[in-house]
């Protein structure tokens, strides 16, 4: 059954380029029409690319990222360990736990600590929620990119119970600033885990709606099915990672391969598929959201009943001189720190690696020789977020 | 917000209004009524009992009501009447504005939230007013390198066919503006310039997107033309005429959309792609091409594309209604006399009544029909789409049109109606 | 590791079934939050922190409160915010307190606070906790910078609504 399928992707890949390739041999100048899908732009976000249509085929793709770079990594040279945890959760702001997580982890390794085990634990759900809460807001955009108003509105209210959820636990809407070096900052109000509990119940009911009104709808299906095929090879090559690389057949998720904290006592499903289209691209992230709901349970159940939840460290703590790299996996894919130390209190270097930077390689290679109709289930499948990527 | 308003003072606003009704007096006095008076020279008064009527004698209903009657139905029949407000333009109008709101409603309670909800007491029914306020005073920006007379010219040319098309649809027996007896043939030609409409805008725009939309429009529209009109063949074929009375009058015994309804399913698909709507609504695809050919309007001009829409909207459905489902047919719920013994002249008619009730009441199931699918579907590409169009809805309209003229030929019913 | 494979439904039932997908959310309640004349309600008094222990408590991070029979005007406060938003500066205030030597408190500038809380977690001496407040918005800049004796008003804020669950969907109030 693999080698069938394989084979008729293969045919349908070559099909597709085939037509962009000869596109390009017969056209002059002339006849090709630049756009710039530009970050005033109500498809693209705060990114830009530049595409070169010919009729209805696009020929050429130069992504453009940087419009809102901000100089993450140079701030973090200034500030020391416990100061970075504001400024390094903006670029995501609704996944803030995930992009700070990778960060305390790395930290940790340096100051020689180990967190608690109830904070760890917090950590995780933390983690778990905002996986959630980012996961629907990309699922909005999508359905708002193809033209799906009802599949903007549903998941964005839905996104709201786990934002209060949030809210009651770290304080802030958004922008949590809840992981530091040490542990969590606070641990959980009281009467958060039963309406966790019935949040997280009522979501799974919700995901029954979805899946009747955009993935099984002819319309959408008939859009994205055969549409921008990275085949698995392929996928390796470029270096994708996270739910574009779990749509083309590899099944790969950090917390499965180098677990961190408590995931190794969670029993979980990695989800992935294998027709490596757009739609799968779509759809690993719907099943990622149920794997999900069944984590926040496993973890609401094994929590230990007390405990501490933050180390108490000096106020500056500094560094052992060397070097730390530790690996989250986020709404987006593997994200990763890699920390130098001076043994100050301020790192000598930090470098973040996200998911989004690593999946947009994939973008003119997918876009070149598709229709310019196809440019947003592409584009946005590829699960980009252009403010992280340029950090 | 820079600054805080002023301070409210009674005395001023009381000589605010005492201004505007000093100025509504001057104008009116001095160039209102000697216009009315010259256009008086020249229209016929009516005659009712052998006198004629002045408009004297209609100022004295203070004391005698019945004598506004025969001004009033004189008024009715004028063409001015017709064309304007009923059925023409003002009730077309009304109905595309209950229209937006009630879409705006719906499509919200679908999706779990409230809609407007602010303009008005009532849960937000003053929004369209708020709307087109805020339409108005906006500046309108025309490109520098915009084609200036097309750019501006091209709006107003929209809302105008689509007002024209409001004069061929029959509302009740004997109401309809202009009784043409190839008035199907008519209404098709009068569609049939929306494409170049779309085209001219969008060129004379002079930036890349609109250039996009109005290709898109042009394909679109041109592409489902044909499922269009074969679709309505089948009915012509069964009421041997192309006047829209005639067709309506034909159904007397059962609804066309008994024997047709193919047909009828081919007729909707297109009127959605017709009117650009979701799911069809490529032309003014939002991610993929920031807003097609509307891309450069801003202000009252987007207002009065959007007029347009919707009329257009509203004469579609019309016809939905007039060709498959019985136009003003229905069983008579108003009485003969609205007040028992009355004798003098009267302006009420009963099947009048009766027809507009059950014509308003269809259009306006077939409206929330065409609401329906902008709540349920993502928007379609174009290769698809034309697809649709070319393969699927015209195999489905000529397997119709054939069990049609198999029944015809079999004798169960001839042109015209049951046998 | 499972991969999965979605059954291909027909084209018509796919309508179908979105049809009426879409129809049952008609009769569904609606979610909308109608602020501001329904307000949430939060859970506990505003974040705050125990020093002793180390561990913060959890509630939402609004507008800060300031304690002056608590505050020693150590300035840690205006240290750690100098690396994040810069928007605590210490000022004398005309009060004398004992604990108090020099006389000074911060004062905070709500156009350049990002809301982190981590000036709560650098007092040790339980004088600086956040509350509920977060309705700031002012009309001029000047107006955003609040003084100490500003700061130790406690703000009322009387949201009640929740989010309730019933067979009927979820909905606000």
């Amino acid at each position: 059954m693999t080698n069938n399928y394989n084979e008729s992707l293969e045919s349908k890949l070559k099909e597709t380029t085939k037509l962009g390739l000869d596109v390009v041999k017969e056209s002059t100048e002339d006849r090709l029409m630049t756009l710039s899908v530009g970050p005033q732009h109500p498809g693209s976000g705060h990114f830009r690319f530049t595409i070169k249509v010919d009729g209805d085929y696009i020929v050429y793709c130069d992504p453009d990222p940087g419009y809102v770079h901000r100089g993450e990594e140079k701030m973090c040279e200034y500030r020391n360990y416990i100061q970075n945890i504001p400024h390094l959760e903006r670029p995501v702001i609704h996944d803030s736990t995930n992009i700070t997580y990778s960060y305390s982890l790395a930290v940790e390794e340096l100051l020689g600590i180990e967190v608690p085990r109830r904070g760890q634990f917090i950590r995780a759900i933390a983690s778990e929620l905002n996986r959630l809460v980012y996961t629907l807001y990309w699922l909005a955009i999508y359905g708002i990119f193809l033209g799906h108003s009802t599949m903007f509105m549903w998941p964005a209210g839905d996104r709201e119970l786990f934002i209060d959820l949030l809210a009651a636990l770290t304080g802030a809407r958004v922008t949590h600033a809840f992981n530091i070096p040490g542990g969590v900052r606070n641990d959980i109000p009281e009467g958060f885990k039963n309406k966790c509990l019935e949040y997280v119940n009522y979501f799974e009911k919700r995901l029954k709606a979805y899946e009747d009104i955009f993935y099984n709808n002819p319309l959408f299906r008939q859009r994205t099915e055969n549409v921008g095929i990275l085949l698995k090879e392929d996928a390796i090559n470029l270096g994708v990672t996270g739910s574009v690389l779990r749509a083309s057949g590899v099944a790969h998720d950090v917390r499965k391969v180098e677990p961190y904290d408590v995931y190794n006592e969670i029993d979980f499903k990695v989800q992935y598929m294998k027709t490596c289209d757009s739609f799968a691209r779509a759809y690993v992230p719907f099943l990622d959201m149920r794997e999900s709901c069944n984590i926040i349970r496993q973890l609401l159940d094994k929590m230990p009943e007390s405990g501490e939840v933050r180390l108490k460290l000096q106020s500056n703590p500094k560094g052992r001189i060397g070097e730390a790299y530790k690996r989250v996996e986020s709404g987006r894919g593997a994200l990763s720190y890699y920390i130098v130390s001076d043994g100050s209190s301020k790192p000598y270097r930090v470098k973040i690696s996200v998911g989004s930077f690593r999946n947009i390689l994939a973008l003119p290679h997918l876009l070149v020789g598709s229709r310019l109709g196809d440019m947003p289930s592409i584009y946005w499948a590829l699960n980009y977020w252009p403010v992280e990527a340029d950090r | 917000m820079a600054t805080a308003p002023k301070e409210f003072r009674f005395g001023n606003f009381v000589g605010s209004l005492v201004w505007l009704i000093f100025w509504i007096i001057v104008i009116v006095s001095l160039v209102g009524l000697p216009l009315i008076f010259i256009l008086l020279f020249y229209i016929p008064l009516p005659y009712s009992n052998g006198e004629v009527i002045t408009p004297y004698l209609f100022l004295s209903m203070i004391v005698d009501p019945t004598r506004t009657v025969p001004i009033i139905k004189f008024l009715i029949h004028t063409d001015f009447f017709r064309a304007a407000i009923f059925p023409g333009f003002a009730y077309a109008a009304l109905i595309a504005a209950a229209t937006i709101f009630v879409e705006r409603k719906f499509l919200a309670k679908m999706q779990l939230r409230t809609g407007p909800l602010y303009a008005g007491k009532i849960e937000g029914i003053l929004q369209l007013m708020a709307d087109g306020l805020k339409l108005i005073s906006k500046e309108i920006i025309a490109p520098s390198g915009a084609d200036k007379p097309i750019f501006w010219s091209t709006p107003i040319i929209f809302v105008a066919t689509a007002a024209a098309l409001t004069a061929l649809i029959p509302v009740a027996p004997g109401w309809v503006v202009s009784d043409l007896d190839v008035g199907l043939l008519a209404i098709f030609a009068i569609l049939g310039f929306f494409p170049l409409i779309a085209l001219l805008f969008s060129w004379s725009s002079n930036s890349k997107y609109p250039f996009i939309g109005g290709l898109r429009a042009l394909h679109q529209m041109i592409a489902f033309e044909i499922p269009f009109i074969l679709s309505a063949l089948s009915i012509v074929l069964l009421s041997a005429s192309l006047n829209l009375t005639d067709i309506v009058e034909a159904q007397d015994s059962f609804w066309f959309f008994a024997i047709a309804p193919l047909s009828a399913f081919v007729f909707y698909i297109s009127s959605l792609a017709e009117l650009e709507r979701v799911p069809f609504d490529l032309p003014e695809a939002e991610s993929e091409i920031v807003a097609g050919w509307l891309t450069e309007t801003s202000g009252m001009i987007y207002g009065l594309i959007q007029l347009g829409t919707y009329v257009k909207l509203y004469v579609l459905a019309a016809l939905f209604v007039i060709l498959f489902m019985g136009g003003w047919m229905g069983p008579q719920i108003f009485p003969q006399e609205l007040i028992p013994g009355y004798s003098g002249e009267k302006i009420y008619n009963a099947t009048v009544v009766n027809g507009i009730f059950w014509f308003t009441i269809k259009t306006f199931g077939i409206i929330m029909l065409i609401l329906l699918p902008r709540g349920i579907n993502p928007r379609i590409r174009i290769d698809i789409l034309l697809h649709t169009g070319w393969y699927k809805l015209i195999v489905l309209s000529f397997i119709n049109m054939f069990i049609v003229l198999a029944m015809i030929y079999g004798g169960i019913l001839t042109p015209g109606g049951l046998q | 590791m499972s991969s999965s494979i979605i059954k291909k439904t027909s084209t018509a039932t796919g309508f179908i079934k979105a049809i009426e997908s879409g129809s049952k959310h008609l009769l569904m309640k609606r979610f909308t939050l109608r602020f501001p004349e329904q307000k949430l309600k939060f859970v506990g008094d505003g974040y705050q922190f125990d020093p002793k222990r180390g561990v913060g408590i959890a509630g939402s991070r609004g507008r800060h409160i300031l304690f002056h029979e608590k505050c020693t005007g150590c300035q840690l406060c205006a240290i750690t915010c100098e690396g994040i938003a810069e928007a605590i500066e210490m000022v004398k205030v005309n009060e004398k307190w004992k604990q108090n030597k020099k006389s000074i408190m911060p004062q905070i500038d709500y156009g350049k606070c990002v809301f982190c809380g981590l000036c709560v977690d650098a007092c040790p001496f339980y004088a600086l906790y956040m509350t509920d407040d977060f309705e700031l918005s002012s009309f001029t800049k000047e107006h955003l910078i609040y003084t100490p004796a500003q700061l130790a008003v406690k703000p009322k804020y009387d949201g009640t609504v929740e989010v309730k669950i019933d067979e009927r969907g979820a909905s606000h109030g």
